[in-house]
């Protein structure tokens, strides 16, 4: 449906060109929710714009349902008010000087399809109905909620009937609560709907929550795309882990084939590297098991209890171990003491190429010329 | 194949809708450039026939001249004058508006606002009533005590009419200031108070330092106004042969005798604008180092206020003796000397003489088409500026085209460059270049044209941040939808700008109202504006009837200063409840 092909975008800026993509290969499918999830700064939001028309990019081609919409090659760029989409923004952007009623049928009466009144009065009250604002048409904008305006905004989205609904952190103006609730509202809407929806988020509770399939962003390229549960259990690179979830890392080096040592101690997992070599080794807080005994089994090490922090749903232990700091969630505990066991399950330690060699190589890169 | 040829041809209409604000902005832009370019060139051309030679004559003969170095120290005085003057009531009175309990403080802000729409010339001829050396009341007043004939006034020294103009910018130097005073984080004032400062210290060392970039570029640009001021100096000092440099372009162009000579006054106005553009760097250099100055954060609060106590009287005192000098005073005097044949002191038996006889005589026909003429001018000149100013702003704020820092500052050229410049170099084109195909010379076009093109950098300023503060995603989230560029003009921008839009067109219609400066060099017979006629009146001598014309401008001019006033508390209303 939605089609980006090396997409690179440069901007200038006082500090001199600034490269926000580069080369963005994306395909999403039809009637998918696909989250673009980064930190600011990676590029998510710019890509969205070039979607929607609002950016030019420097290179590359995008296309929605099949029509070419960008190529710099062709010489193609179609100008938003023609690419037929809906958007909501950050801000909202519901028109302050209008009712509801009119914000949502402005673009049905002054855009490029015009509609006969009758037409517009239906498809205003339909949008109105999905987003249960139906009694609020009458209503002077300024004069509305946060969590109304959203709903507003995104009602003048769908009355268009567009062929693709992009969105743009709609949520992070929201207090946690609402948020929540419309995260559930808006999946169920777009699905009752099947339209598809490309949706930025940094928020990546927000991005599992209502995503068919998330890429994650950064620095301009895309790191891996994939569902929740891909990107949390094969995270395919230590940045990714970072990004998905919180992460325990230490540092390590191969001794042995299936054997690691750590800052720790000796950890065995089952590695498909080569001996020698330097790792980057990650275990989620989650997946760390604590007991007041020890076990005897394997990757089992007696830590100092350095806080421990009651959350409700589970409990947040820091421990010290050697020169390590460990963190382990925890949903209920028999006894407490001063030191305790930790004990890391051999199939939930992840290995990564280490991030120190990570940081090496990113330098290299930056620094030689291409061949 | 055919998608693609259509999607190329809409991309190529698009181009033209962005090319059509962008050709609108490049009329004036064009304009004003050609403008300062003609008086540049103007001051190396010799003759002023269409044949000519070049050479630096003018600029010897200027240089050369003891009178204009005197031009320039009365200049330096007048303005250096009006400056501290302006300053010692306009920070002051911003202070105590913005800073203390003062209430109600409506009154002070709306005479204020009210002082900066009154004409400077009508004070000055109230002035020239109150301290003439030979017929001013207060002179009279002062020489009328035994042993006290060496306190005579004379209006007309520099440093008497630097203090009437200053009087007049107070208003500015108050309005500039006030925001400065209002935003001020109080946090900084508490720290100093918590740590054991007291109040003259705190306002010494922290209150007036935050403000001190704000009130320096308020300084700046009342120094500035003040070189480039005509009215003042031409209503005091022309008659009595003390110039500064605006009322010298003037004789240049309009001498008592001999021949004009636009060669002199194009090297002075080069000269003129060599020293504008110096202050200009310095106004905007602190401007920048004033946004360094984080005195704005982003929560919201009210800045403490100062309790007054016992003081409250004497801020009071301060404020009445400024408006009581600013306003009332000259305006009365003008109105009472209107209504006499001569001047006189008030008093029983010049009270028996009071007539509508300056009335009477004045030349009703000559007045009508005066007034037909500024009517005219307060509809067309705010529309017409509003016109290119919305286009103009567009382009320097939401465009993206690479050049559109090029427009900006072009449209600035008129705060660099002095008012009767401009005026002058028209007169000049028209007169020796377009008379033969394009005779505006003498007609009110020309008025309208020079006060569009000087008033539209005050008017895209404005709009530039009303359009500033709109959200791009507002247009953003039309554009997506489908509606395209004009139709986001007319259905989202111009509703959202319309407070901003309303207001500038008000002032700007206020602004040709009154316009004196640029109609005493273009305003002939035929294209008499309301106050050239007083002007006219006012430089043969008839100084009662010019107060007449002043009394009756001041008349029609109540109606819209009350509808600009009214106006803009129920655009604040609005912009309120939204």
């Amino acid at each position: 449906m939605i089609s980006v092909r090396n997409v690179a975008m440069q901007f200038r800026s006082r500090e001199g060109a600034v490269q926000a993509l580069r080369g963005i290969d994306l395909e999403v499918r039809k009637g998918e929710i696909f989250v673009l999830l980064g930190r600011s700064g990676s590029g998510k939001t710019t890509l969205l714009r070039c979607v929607a028309g609002l950016e030019r990019p420097s290179a590359g081609n995008i296309s929605l349902g099949g029509r070419t919409v960008f190529s710099d090659g062709e010489g193609i760029f179609v100008p938003s008010e023609d690419r037929e989409l809906g958007m909501v923004f950050q801000s909202y952007a519901v028109w302050p000087h209008m009712t509801v009623f009119e914000n949502v049928a402005l673009p049905l009466t002054q855009g490029k399809k015009k509609f006969p009144k009758t037409v517009v009065k239906s498809r205003v009250s339909e949008a109105l109905r999905l987003v249960q604002l139906e009694e609020l048409g009458g209503r002077p904008a300024p004069l509305l909620s946060g969590g109304q305006q959203q709903r507003v905004a995104l009602a003048r989205a769908l009355a268009i009937k567009p062929r693709a609904l992009l969105m743009d952190e709609p949520l992070s103006n929201l207090d946690a609560r609402l948020r929540e609730e419309l995260r559930f509202e808006i999946r169920d809407l777009v699905k009752k709907i099947g339209i598809t929806v490309l949706y930025v988020t940094h928020d990546q509770v927000e991005a599992m929550g209502l995503a068919d399939r998330i890429a994650i962003m950064d620095h301009g390229v895309i790191l891996q795309v994939g569902d929740s549960q891909e990107l949390y259990h094969q995270p395919a690179s230590a940045s990714v882990a970072e990004f998905f979830g919180s992460m325990n890392w230490l540092d390590g080096r191969i001794s042995e084939v299936g054997i690691l040592e750590t800052e720790i101690g000796r950890l065995l997992a089952d590695v498909a590297r080569s001996v020698g070599s330097s790792v980057a080794i990650g275990v989620r807080p989650e997946d760390v098991e604590l007991s007041v005994s020890a076990s005897g089994g394997m990757n089992e090490f007696e830590g100092q209890v350095l806080s421990r922090i009651f959350l409700g749903e589970y409990i947040l232990f820091q421990l010290q171990i050697r020169t390590q700091k460990i963190t382990a969630k925890v949903r209920g505990i028999a006894g407490l003491q001063d030191r305790m066991y930790l004990r890391i399950p051999k199939d939930k330690i992840r290995v990564f190429p280490s991030r120190l060699a990570n940081l090496h190589s990113a330098a290299k890169e930056t620094t030689l010329p291409v061949n | 194949m055919e998608m693609m040829v259509l999607t190329r041809m809409k991309r190529g209409s698009l181009f033209d809708r962005r090319a059509v604000l962008v050709g609108i902005s490049l009329i004036p832009v064009a304009a004003l450039v050609l403008l300062v370019s003609v008086v540049i060139w103007m001051g190396f051309r010799q003759t002023g026939g269409v044949s000519a030679s070049y050479s630096l004559d003018a600029y010897r003969q200027l240089f050369g001249d003891a009178f204009t170095y005197k031009t320039l120290l009365n200049t330096g005085i007048f303005s250096l004058v009006t400056l501290a003057v302006a300053l010692l009531f306009g920070v002051p009175a911003a202070w105590l508006v913005e800073r203390t309990d003062l209430q109600p403080k409506e009154i002070p802000q709306t005479l204020m606002i009210l002082g900066l729409l009154t004409p400077s010339f009508l004070s000055a001829m109230g002035w020239v009533f109150l301290l003439n050396p030979r017929i001013g009341i207060l002179n009279t007043l002062i020489t009328s005590i035994p042993g006290m004939e060496w306190a005579r006034i004379n209006v007309a020294a520099v440093p008497w009419m630097g203090v009437i103009q200053g009087l007049g910018l107070a208003n500015v130097a108050f309005v500039m200031v006030s925001p400065t005073f209002r935003v001020m984080n109080p946090a900084f004032e508490e720290a100093a108070k918590v740590h054991g400062l007291t109040f003259f210290r705190i306002l010494r060392k922290v209150t007036l330092r935050l403000a001190y970039p704000g009130i320096l570029a308020a300084a700046i640009f009342i120094f500035m106004s003040a070189v480039a001021a005509f009215d003042i100096p031409a209503v005091i000092g022309l008659s009595n042969r003390v110039f500064t440099f605006s009322t010298l372009l003037y004789i240049q162009v309009q001498p008592l005798d001999g021949l004009p000579r636009y060669d002199l006054a194009g090297a002075s106005a080069v000269l003129m604008i060599g020293i504008s553009l110096l202050f200009l760097w310095w106004y905007f250099h602190t401007l920048k180092w004033g946004h360094r100055y984080a005195v704005i954060t982003g929560q919201s609060y009210r800045p403490r206020q100062v309790e007054l106590g016992g003081w409250k009287v004497w801020a009071w005192v301060f404020l009445g003796t400024y408006f009581l000098l600013g306003q009332i005073l000259p305006l009365s005097v003008l109105v009472w000397n209107s209504l006499l044949l001569y001047p006189q002191v008030p008093s029983l038996s010049s009270l028996s003489q009071v007539s509508l006889a300056n009335f009477r005589a004045l030349s009703i026909p000559q007045l009508l088409i005066g007034a037909r003429n500024t009517f005219i001018l307060a509809v067309s000149v705010p529309t017409l500026t509003l016109l290119f100013s919305v286009a103009l702003s567009w382009v320097v704020v939401r465009s993206k085209l690479r050049g559109r820092f090029v427009f900006d500052i072009f449209s600035f050229l008129p705060h660099a460059v002095p008012h009767i410049i401009f005026a002058i170099s028209a007169a000049y084109v028209s007169i020796f270049f377009l008379r033969s195909f394009l005779p505006v010379y003498g007609t009110i076009y020309i008025l309208l044209g020079v006060y569009v093109l000087v008033w539209i950098s005050f008017a895209t300023r404005n709009l530039n941040t009303a359009l500033i503060q709109i959200h791009r995603e507002l247009e953003e989230a039309a554009a997506v939808s489908g509606i395209s560029l004009f139709r986001i003009l007319w259905k989202i921008l111009l509703p959202l700008l319309g407070p901003a839009l309303i207001n500038t067109w008000l002032w700007v219609a206020l602004l040709a109202y009154r316009e004196l400066t640029m109609a005493s060099i273009l305003a002939t017979t035929r294209n008499l504006t309301l106050p050239a006629t007083m002007w006219g009146l006012w430089l043969s001598g008839f100084y009662p009837k010019a107060a007449a014309v002043a009394t009756l401008a001041v008349i029609v001019m109540i109606p819209l200063v009350f509808l600009y006033w009214f106006v803009g508390r129920r655009i604040l209303a609005m912009e309120r409840i939204s």
